[in-house]
């Protein structure tokens, strides 16, 4: 009997492994519940940036104590420091900018509302205006007259951490280092851009890559760069690739903690419970060229929470000043808790919503092909109740925003001919529509209550990754649908490191893959183009690796061209006519359906502490993004906020 | 002595094959699961990329960074290089992290919260069963019940509980985290009394439920040793209370001891829920991110420390029985 001992030991362990991969699915929503927003851009192609922003503080400035550091162990004094939470899950891998790996959430986001509390872009993005606004740069960057390529100046008042200038041979010198060593600013721009030369210290030359025709590849891409990738010093990034031997992995795997980067906030303390950034009062940015004077906080801290309801106990507490992540019900935390927090808007939808979650049908599933079957199940779907539950009211109902291709923003919203679509923007909920479509169609119910097309029943299965619980609340209301016009859908929770395998490498499973989830494009320089694209463009329907979007294997020769127009086109009437084309061949088609729109950022605020954050008609201008502070043109309400008066 | 020296060789030589079975297990059992960890750290990668050319360069790049695109023999070669230049290799989802960076990192949170939660949780429940054996009653009647209600709760529930009673509405214990939000580790009162404050929840909710099920094991246990013939016999003879509850104590003692010891051999992993709720760092969620995320290496090297204390807690116990309780040795040797 003994004997068998070790054997349990083994059973033991093995149960012990097993165990611990099986209990977690019960945890209440871990971090990575909701759904990355794709960060990708705002407004139609934008017109180029107008000159320097005025930040219009409403308040006098806060005056800013300078003195040494907190010492380790004393608390960080309360009344200089901003908490976040949602930001950071996890720890602080490295501090180095080329990296994508570095999990630095607080210091480390090239994307198109990049975070610039470290390291700074030549331009901000406002997803508000959907413009460009100077920051490192010096007024606003132009076309040449064939549009080949960007001229843009840098400021003089721009310096680094070690007091050197930042030149424009540091931005040349970022994008060779990019394209050489395969960062992810390289890999992604280096299709669209050609090259980028100092024409002098202060002034740099972005040129295109040109097609056959010798024009831009895509000016979209060219300029949305100036406003997503970090200039990196050049002297540091030589250093780098001094110790690293010019080996790219070494290279990308730096830890980097000698950085040198431009920006108001740099590594203070970081392990595996926070993440604290503290002010540089050298930042070069309070000069009267940028903002004139220092951000208010002297730190920025985040606590990393392990789940969202921890963050949202914080939140509470008054522990989280700025909370970028989703607090379910919202609207409760100031009606029923009394508590002064406050979102955006101050009602719903609470925040500005960006991107357009999205259920795509598998267009190689039986009876998928069918537009009828597939407009049946769109126009079937309660999309309030999804709204109400997934998202407990924080997205715009599409009584609100009527669907299209578009994020509710005001400019996008402004690049499409509303009227011309009004009859096939389907608000949800029209079983009886569903059913006779299906009926008309020949789609008919048969003996057992289910509809049969061709002699087979009618039966798929909806699919989102298992944890996401928005996504996973909103495939059910979809299910139900099916089920009341007769089509049976079935609902199917994979983990998401099988789910994303699957759908990003055609073919899609033939089983259990019919309806499915995904992301669409956020707001962003190269929005909503962008987005359409990745919805709707034939080039990456039904291929492998596809992290881009048409995951359904939807193709559409008409769609295309117009897609691949939109990038050259620079007649506003043209644009809206073809944009307007593209909402209806969407709406018609039905390749995929919105089934709620979400911010590009949650935004709550907690003012028990700090107050002036962005709001609604808050008198900034321009006005100030609900993006937390620390991306794109947000960072400028860093600036506008004050300590409450006690 | 002959005998014991057999015992131990016995028992040693099962540790050994035991810990290949497990090696191999650890290297093979995360390699099973489906899906791609190099594709999960592709998709972090591809927030707001639109070329897709280039996203398959990141994914080869990757793949071969990893060697995840190399056959399995070579993999786990490397895996066995890694292990012996004792770093597990780089982790996938906290790449370039060192495996043992992490570890070491967020290991003694874990022992600090677990092993005195372990110990404490073991004692008192043990005490209190063996007293509830002990007087029956009325005591027994209300302990009980108590204690398999309290064991059977999931430990999310009871920490959620604990949450919101002590955390939430009375606010004598912060809600989340280690050690204050606002503080910056070092040795200070200041820093050490918050790491004690924020450790009281966490501690509890693991030492409740530990209670339960360790009363309930020890009350059983003991009801059955008062009963044995001998106790009968000690009573007849007059034999003081307290001398006859010390005989049942240590007799019954012998299977809780197993259990302690594999509650110590496995604490390594983790105390899961805890962590999650109260945000509180540890292995236990990093390990939990690690297999979610399909992080190989991370798995491999957090499942073989596992897999060795449990060996080690094991085999020192085993040797102990050797010397407590002859009548297992000479079973063995034989």
């Amino acid at each position: 009997m003994r004997k068998t001992i070790p054997i349990w030991v083994a059973i033991t362990l093995i149960a012990t492994i097993v165990l611990s991969a099986c209990a977690p699915q019960a945890t209440p929503t871990a971090a990575p519940t909701s759904a990355p927003v794709s960060a990708a851009p705002t407004s139609a192609p934008v017109a180029a940036p107008t000159t320097a922003p005025v930040v219009q503080p409403t308040t006098p400035p806060t005056a800013v104590p300078t003195e040494a550091p907190v010492a380790p162990g004393a608390p960080l004094p309360r009344s200089e420091t901003l908490y976040f939470n949602g930001q950071q899950w996890g720890s602080v891998v490295c501090w180095n900018p080329y990296s994508s790996n570095c999990n630095n959430a607080m210091a480390i986001a090239q994307q198109d509302n990049s975070r610039v509390t470290m390291f700074e872009t030549p331009y901000l993005y406002d997803m508000l205006d959907g413009k460009q606004y100077p920051l490192l740069a010096d007024g606003p960057w132009a076309w040449n007259a064939d549009k080949t390529a960007i001229t843009f100046k840098l400021k003089k008042a721009a310096h680094w951490s070690d007091g050197t200038p930042v030149t424009a041979d540091d931005v040349a010198y970022t994008w060779a280092s990019n394209v050489k060593y395969g960062t992810n600013p390289g890999v992604n721009f280096k299709d669209y851009i050609d090259t980028i030369t100092a024409v002098d210290p202060q002034t740099v030359e972005v040129k295109a890559k040109l097609d056959a025709n010798g024009k831009a590849v895509n000016p979209l891409q060219v300029f949305s760069y100036l406003s997503n990738a970090y200039v990196i010093q050049k002297a540091w990034t030589q250093k780098l690739e001094a110790r690293t031997g010019g080996d790219a992995t070494k290279f990308l795997a730096d830890p980097a903690d000698d950085v040198v980067f431009s920006g108001p906030y740099h590594k203070f303390f970081a392990d595996d419970t926070k993440v604290v950034l503290i002010r540089d009062d050298n930042y070069w940015g309070k000069d009267a060229s940028m903002f004139g004077k220092l951000p208010a906080p002297k730190y920025l801290a985040h606590v990393i929470y392990k789940d969202n309801a921890a963050g949202t106990t914080a939140l509470q507490a008054g522990e989280v000043d700025v909370s970028q992540q989703f607090n379910a019900n919202v609207q409760d935390l100031w009606l029923k808790d009394n508590l002064p927090i406050s979102t955006y808007l101050p009602d719903a939808p609470y925040m500005i919503g960006a991107s357009l979650p999205t259920a795509f049908f598998n267009m190689a599933s039986y009876g998928l092909d069918q537009l009828a079957v597939r407009k049946a199940i769109a126009i079937a779907v309660d999309y309030n109740t999804i709204i109400a539950n997934a998202m407990t009211n924080q997205s715009p109902t599409f009584a609100q925003v009527p669907r299209s291709l578009m994020n509710p923003t005001p400019g996008e919203q402004a690049l499409y001919d509303q009227s011309a679509v009004k009859d096939l923007q389907f608000a949800g909920n029209d079983i009886a529509g569903a059913k006779k479509l299906l009926d008309d169609a020949g789609i008919k119910v048969g003996p057992d209550g289910w509809r049969y097309y061709k002699g087979k029943k009618l039966t798929y299965v909806a699919t989102c990754p298992n944890g996401w619980s928005d996504w996973q609340a909103a495939i059910e209301v979809v299910a139900a649908a099916g089920k009341a016009i007769g089509i049976d859908i079935t609902t199917n929770y994979p983990e998401w490191s099988v789910y994303q395998t699957q759908v990003t490498n055609w073919p899609l499973p033939n089983k259990n893959f019919d309806i499915f989830m995904m992301w669409s494009d956020g707001a962003g320089p190269t929005q909503p183009w962008g987005r359409i694209d990745h919805l709707l463009n034939s080039k990456y329907a039904q291929t492998k690796s596809n992290w881009n979007g048409n995951w359904g294997g939807y193709k559409n020769p008409d769609a295309d061209a117009l897609i691949n127009a939109i990038p050259s086109e620079t007649d506003p009437a043209k644009l809206k006519a073809d944009y307007t084309q593209l909402v209806k061949i969407y709406l018609t088609d039905i390749p995929s359906f919105t089934l709620m729109y979400r911010p590009q950022s949650f935004h709550t605020v907690n003012e028990s502490v700090w107050t002036t954050f962005p709001h609604q008609n808050d008198g900034t201008n321009p006005a100030v993004p609900p993006l937390d502070l620390t991306d794109g043109w947000s960072i400028a309400g860093l600036y506008n906020l004050t300590l409450v008066k006690k | 002595m002959k005998g014991y020296r057999a015992y131990f060789l016995n028992k040693l030589l099962w540790l050994l094959v035991t810990f290949v079975f497990a090696f191999l297990l650890n290297f093979t059992l995360p390699r099973l699961m489906p899906g791609d960890p190099v594709a999960a750290i592709v998709s972090r990668l591809a927030q707001g990329m639109s070329n897709s050319t280039g996203m398959k360069e990141v994914y080869e790049h990757y793949a071969a960074l990893f060697g995840t695109n190399k056959p399995i023999l070579d993999q786990f070669f490397l895996y066995v290089v890694n292990v012996l230049h004792g770093n597990f290799g780089e982790s996938f989802s906290q790449f370039p992290r060192p495996v043992a960076d992490i570890i070491k990192s967020s290991i003694l949170w874990t022992i600090g919260l677990q092993f005195p939660a372990i110990i404490v949780g073991w004692i008192i429940g043990n005490a209190l069963g063996a007293i509830a054996a002990y007087l029956k009653g009325g005591f027994d009647k209300v302990l009980l019940p108590v204690s398999i209600f309290i064991s059977n709760l999931p430990a999310f529930g009871m920490a959620i509980i604990l949450l919101v009673m002590f955390g939430v509405d009375l606010k004598w214990f912060p809600t989340s985290g280690g050690y204050g939000f606002d503080l910056i580790p070092n040795f200070s009162w200041n820093f050490i009394w918050s790491v004690i404050v924020h450790y009281q929840l966490p501690f509890w909710s693991i030492v409740l439920i530990a209670i339960g099920g360790q009363a309930i094991g020890m009350r059983s246990m003991s009801i059955y040793e008062l009963n044995a013939d001998y106790i009968k016999y000690s009573r007849f003879m007059g034999i003081n209370d307290r001398k006859i509850i010390g005989y049942v104590f240590r007799n019954a003692m012998l299977p809780q001891v197993t259990g302690l010891a594999l509650s110590i051999g496995t604490m390594v992993g983790g105390a899961l829920f805890a962590e999650i709720i109260f945000s509180y760092p540890g292995l236990g969620y990093t390990l939990y991110n690690g297999i979610l995320g399909q992080d190989y290496p991370l798995i491999s090297g957090a499942t073989l420390i596992i897999t060795m204390m449990v060996l080690i807690a094991n085999f020192a116990i085993e040797l102990l029985y050797g010397v407590i309780d002859p009548r297992i040795k000479a079973a063995q040797a034989d």
